[in-house]
């Protein structure tokens, strides 16, 4: 019978019956107004939207059911299918067994019981549960799948393969079956006689993706990434928009840094999966990457709304909202990620990298309490035995990294550690993201030794870093992204310190022995908020390497337009409603003046939209602002000739921002905070000889800014030398930093 | 099978064909491979399938692979230039010159309008060392594909090859001015500079190019020989070993940083020597001689000396030149070889100039102990002129040679003089270098006693002499 002569719930069925609980859900709502179907049809209604993830609104559905079909198991089934998901694993047994009170050989309510035996650990509960399935279903490959697993966890993995084998041989789409084949495999034969294993049976099977999944996995298992991907564009092409395999291959294209084609795959996954939690925060991760903010924030919050607070929901959730410069909303979800999960260490590292954008808690104090949080949670890691102390031609240097190449960590050390002399320094790179350009190939022409080590965890690289005998590890990467700084507690060095790469304030850790920095950034007195010691370089604490394509430095623009055009080229997170009214107030004062904001969030509309409303909720005049989002390095720098005083936010300010500023001939407005964070563009500027345009207070900050705009000869003489000045200062003098930085690593090595 | 399965799997077949094509128009070989694979396990594989596959192998470096594919492709579909393409490019990559020109002549016999063919052929001519012919084809692609760097580039390359630096500098200049984000032209240039003989331009343009952020490993390279040029060779080992870091796979680059470092390997790799070689067989001769090369002249005087003393008109035997070049050792030893003259030399390019001047009756393209491992001749002399400067230890090497030697046989050899409390020591110019104390040991422990060992210029290096050891030895009797 054709849909359209169908009644609403007999369609809605129909639609439930070939998976596309989307379709159904309105068909059974309009069965359910209409009365059509009773208790059926809010059976199914709830049943259709647990398929859709919408747990809260399923609920209610499932409950009129349990109470109208109390013979019926499935409504109690799918509520216990529900707690299950949520985590909540007290709730999901009590409405198993009570399923099973009524109906005791239910099999998936057996099924769903011996799952929470195994994630309990208790095995041998979980295999009586699974015995009294079979016994009730013996054909069922799902019994047969579940046993494997139990085989695996039982250390039975020649068991767990042959089972898994059997599961893929009746559902050849089985992806959790294929995966555990791999895995089982892996572990009972040699890595070639499983791979070959493998390969026997695509060549016995050419065009059964049983195959090639288990072979993708086992390639994944191996960390051999390339082939596993390969296999699994097999996999894809073999049984095309399978959610499963899609889901499984958009989380291989992630690891490979492909993110456009990791969410085409992820995304119709999670579409039809919208309950697997993993998928949702994976492309939500991806969003992040490809600065999809507002679509991001509208996946967590749903995520949340139906799972519950689920801690790893909560941490990406309070990055997105810290980029769309939403600094309060991100705390709290911070906050809230902490609450769920106590002591988490993810939800600790979380929270310290939005708390020094916050305008309030971004303080050196607030910030070294939070290190001292993470410190304080970090189960104590094994040191490794002290390192002799060889005689060496050379201080072998490790660093630590995953910003080596166009990144501000490689802008900003770059130029330094290129003319550390080759004949006392040999340097070794741990590099934590595999990145290919301009500036990562000077990187690795300067690294005597190379190492990708992305995969490896905290143990084995310090493992490593160890056998590798290097005497002084600097770590630059931090709290941030791809940061990895509990290495350093494994002290794999005699000597560890901390650099650029989210050197936004103290790490509180134990095993960072020194914190590079200046007398701008930590003078005298500061100690008491760094746990490392403070070891000053005597000029700045970075080397600035501009860019060989930066286009040359324009006249000042406002001798020709007539106005003042400020602008700030920070990212939106920086940018708190403390800033946004007080750039409101000087463009009050200065009702010719516009203000220029370019930052890659801005590419996003919903972002956009949602600034636009921030900003004029701070007063400031939009018609009087240009929002632009990102660009090319070359166009965004080329920006600069439109902008006569860059203004600078805080209490995170800019760092590499103002270089680029400086360089292009922009002079920088800023207000000087007590964090590490706060003092970045101090730093820099006093460092080419402007010390006189950083403020302490607001007050400051605004005098200043009107002060500069007044004078247009003087801006536009400072202007005309200002690339020139830049490069000739400490700045951007490699030289002498190269001089300095090795003279400061000698003296910690003498020291240790 | 049924009519049903059968449309199935011609289903999934296209697919799968079409997947691979996108796949490998996306430069993602290794992941078009696995789908070609599962289409050359079915009963029937289809033609493109087998074609794609031998690409994707290619494309993947797997050359022996995709010679193979290729080869089963053109069973199936002769004559294809595409195919032959194929083959032929992977044949050039394992350094099957000759077989790599014979595909690419067919090739362009077969599809007289492909440029890619002719780009090919071009070349494999200039590995064969026909220069000229190579320009013709290239000139004729650049013509033709004028946008396409690439075929500029190897014009450029046939124009060095054949010494008309001034054409190469000219086209050059216009590369990289066009490119100027590029590393190739500007160290393809550089290095054109260097062959000028001016080594102090080639530094400028490599400096810049590194200022402008091309850090490449060809123009740390070619800026290092430019500094070694000007006898600058601390400043080289920077640059070396930058451009060893940046193509950690290249044994030549290695094993000039490792000297530029002092690092003590016991011999230079095979890969290193073969490629040092090859690069220079086309001007060894020309270079050699220009800077007073004098081993072969040395060792035609002592056989002289030897002959003369023996009242013989002729080596009593016959004669192995090890790391024979070009074939100097040969030229100066014409009409003395009665008894057959067999060359060994690691560098096929070396080979190829050493089989064109038709004076020796044997000749092996291997590595050194390979070759005399597969060699059953006793030989009245064993010659090896300016080899033992690539290695350090020596002690195998002339056990191995003195295995070779008739009972009454002599061995020749240089080696080039390390001060006496040095042992032997690799030295920055990337060869090694060894003392005559040195020396007198490995011959014992080699189980040869020395006849002469004579302090000798070899040849000039920048304008000083580089002295050696000329070195006659023979069996020890037990």
């Amino acid at each position: 019978m054709s849909a359209a002569l169908q009644s609403p719930f007999a369609a809605g069925i129909a639609a439930l019956a070939r998976d596309d609980p989307a379709a159904a859900v309105p068909l059974l709502r309009a069965a359910l107004a209409s009365g059509e179907g009773g208790a059926y049809a809010e059976l199914n209604l709830g049943m259709a939207l647990t398929a859709l993830a919408q747990f809260h609104a399923a609920e209610p559905h499932l409950r009129h059911a349990l109470l109208a079909l109390p013979e019926l198991p499935e409504p109690g089934m799918r509520l216990g299918v529900i707690a299950a998901m949520r985590g909540d694993s007290t709730e999901a047994r009590a409405c198993y067994e009570a399923v099973l009170r009524r109906h005791p050989q239910h099999v998936p309510a057996l099924a769903g019981l011996a799952a929470l035996a195994e994630k309990a650990g208790a095995l041998d509960q979980a295999a009586a549960l699974l015995a009294r399935a079979r016994a009730a279903e013996p054909d069922e490959p799902e019994l047969d799948f579940a046993a494997a697993r139990l085989a695996f966890a039982a250390e039975d993995a020649a068991l767990a393969a042959t089972l898994a084998e059997a599961v893929l041989h009746r559902r050849p789409l089985h992806v959790a079956a294929a995966q555990l084949l791999a895995r089982a495999l892996l572990r009972c034969h040699p890595e070639a006689a499983a791979l070959a294993l493998l390969d026997r049976h695509a060549a016995a099977a050419p065009l059964a993706p049983a195959w090639a999944l288990a072979q993708g996995f086992a390639c994944a298992e191996l960390g051999q990434l390339e082939p596993a991907i390969a296999a699994f564009q097999l996999a894809d092409t073999l049984a095309p928009d399978n959610p499963d395999i899609l889901g499984e291959f958009g989380r291989l294209l992630a690891q490979q840094d492909r993110p456009d084609e990791a969410l085409d795959a992820l995304l119709p996954a999670l579409a039809a999966r919208p309950a697997n939690l993993d998928f949702r925060n994976l492309a939500a991760t991806l969003m992040w990457r490809r600065h999809r903010y507002a679509e991001m924030v509208a996946m967590l919050q749903a995520g949340i709304a139906e799972f519950g607070p689920h801690p790893t929901l909560n941490l990406n959730l309070a990055l997105v909202l810290n980029a769309q410069g939403r600094q309060q909303e991100a705390l709290d979800a911070a906050d809230a990620a902490i609450a769920q999960a106590p002591g988490n260490i993810a939800a600790l590292v979380n929270r310290i990298a939005v708390l020094p954008y916050h305008e309030t808690q971004g303080t050196a104090a607030v910030l070294a309490a939070a290190a001292a949080d993470i410190a304080a949670a970090l189960p104590v890691a094994t040191p490794l035995p002290a390192a002799p102390r060889k005689p060496k031609p050379r201080l072998r240097l490790g660093l630590l990294s995953g910003g080596f190449g166009i990144h501000p960590v490689g802008w900003l050390t770059l130029a330094g550690l290129e003319a550390l002399p080759e004949d006392r320094f040999e340097l070794t790179a741990y590099s934590l993201k595999p990145r290919r350009d301009a500036l990562n190939a000077r990187f690795r022409a300067r690294a005597a030794r190379w190492h990708e080590v992305s995969e490896r965890d905290d143990a084995t690289l310090a493992a490593l870093i160890r056998a590798d005998e290097i005497d002084i590890l600097i770590d630059m990467g931090g709290y941030g992204d791809t940061g990895r700084p509990f290495v350093l507690t494994h002290r794999p060095a005699a000597v560890q310190l901390k650099w650029v790469g989210s050197q936004f304030c103290t790490s509180g850790l134990p095993g960072v022995d020194y914190m590079l920095t200046d007398r701008w950034e930590t003078p005298a007195g500061f100690e008491p908020h760094y746990s490392e010691r403070l070891l000053r370089l005597p000029d700045g604490y970075v080397c600035y390497l501009p860019p060989s394509y930066a286009p040359a430095v324009s006249p000042l623009p406002a001798l020709r337009n007539g106005h003042v055009t400020f602008g700030c080229f920070n990212n939106l997170a920086k940018l708190t409603p403390t800033v946004l009214r007080l750039w409101a107030r000087l463009l009050r004062d200065l009702p010719d003046a516009r203000l220029v904001i370019r930052t890659h969030a801005l590419s996003d509309p919903g972002t956009l939209a949602l600034t636009r409303d921030r900003f004029a909720a701070a007063g400031l005049p939009l018609d009087r602002m240009d929002l632009h989002g990102g660009c090319p390095h070359t166009e965004m720098l080329a920006g600069y000739n439109a902008i006569d005083i860059a203004l600078d936010p805080f209490p995170y300010t800019g760092g590499l921002t103002v270089c680029e500023a400086l360089y292009m001939g922009v002079p920088v407005v800023t207000l000087a905070g007590d964090s590490f964070a706060g003092r970045h563009a101090l730093s820099h500027l006093s460092n080419v000889g402007l010390p006189d345009w950083v403020a302490t207070d607001a007050a400051g900050y605004l005098a200043g800014a009107h002060a500069a705009a007044a004078d247009l000869p003087a801006l536009a003489a400072v202007r005309a030398t200002l690339r020139q000045r830049t490069l000739a200062s400490p700045l951007c003098d490699a030289p002498r930093f190269g001089a300095n930085l090795g003279s400061a690593l000698e003296a910690a090595w003498a020291a240790a | 099978m049924s009519g049903q399965t059968q449309g199935a799997q011609q289903v999934v077949t296209e697919r799968l064909m079409a997947k691979a094509h996108l796949l490998l128009e996306s430069r993602r070989p290794a992941e078009a491979l696995p789908l070609l694979d599962r289409l050359h396990h079915l009963a029937e594989v289809p033609a493109p399938a087998r074609e794609a596959r031998a690409i994707a192998l290619l494309a993947m470096g797997r050359f022996g692979d995709a010679i193979g594919a290729a080869g089963e492709a053109l069973d199936a579909l002769p004559g294809s230039a595409a195919l032959l393409q194929i083959r032929g490019r992977a044949h050039l990559a394992m350094g099957h010159d000759i077989e790599a020109l014979d595909d690419a002549a067919a090739a362009v016999m077969a599809d007289s309008a492909s440029n890619d063919a002719k780009g090919l052929m071009a070349e494999a001519l200039m590995k064969v060392g026909k220069p000229d012919e190579a320009i013709f084809l290239a000139w004729r692609v650049a013509q033709a594909l004028p946008d396409d760097m690439q075929a500029h580039l190897r014009l450029a390359q046939a124009f060095i090859m054949a010494g008309r630096h001034v054409a190469a500098e000219e086209l050059l200049a216009m590369l990289e001015a066009r490119a100027p984000r590029l590393g190739q032209p500007v160290a393809l240039r550089a290095q054109n500079k260097l062959l000028m003989n001016d080594a102090a331009e080639a530094e400028r343009m490599t400096r810049a190019a590194l200022d402008r952020g091309l850090a490449e490993a060809s123009v740390h390279s070619i800026l290092a020989h430019a500094l070694v040029a000007q006898s600058r060779l601390p400043e080289a080992g920077v640059h070396f070993r930058a451009a060893a870091r940046l193509a950690p796979h290249d044994a030549y680059l290695a094993h000039l940083a490792s000297a530029s470092e002092g690092g003590t390997p016991e011999r230079a790799s095979d890969a290193y020597v073969a490629s040092v070689f090859d690069g220079y067989a086309g001007r060894f001769e020309a270079e050699l001689l220009s800077l007073g090369y004098r081993v072969p002249g040395l060792i035609r005087l002592a056989v002289e000396r030897w002959l003369a003393e023996t009242g013989q008109s002729a080596i009593p035997g016959p004669v192995l030149d090890l790391g024979c070049g070009t074939g100097l050792v040969g030229v100066a030893l014409l009409g003395l070889t009665e008894a057959g003259l067999c060359g060994v030399d690691i560098s096929r390019n070396m080979i190829t100039q050493t089989r064109a001047k038709g004076i020796y009756t044997e000749l092996h393209q291997a590595e050194f102990s390979a070759a005399l491992a597969s060699i059953e001749t006793r030989f009245a002399l064993v010659a090896a002129a300016d080899l033992f400067c690539y290695f350090g230890d020596l002690t195998e090497p002339l056990q191995a040679a003195a295995a070779r030697l008739a009972d009454a046989g002599v061995m020749m050899f240089s080696v080039e003089l390390a001060p006496e409390a040095s042992g032997w020591h690799l030295g920055d110019s990337g060869r090694y270098r060894h003392s005559l104390a040195y020396v007198n040991s490995a011959l014992r422990d080699a189980g040869l006693s020395a006849v002469s060992i004579a302090p000798e210029p070899l040849r000039q290096n920048a304008g000083d002499w580089v002295g050696g050891l000329f070195v006659i030895a023979r069996r020890l009797v037990c």
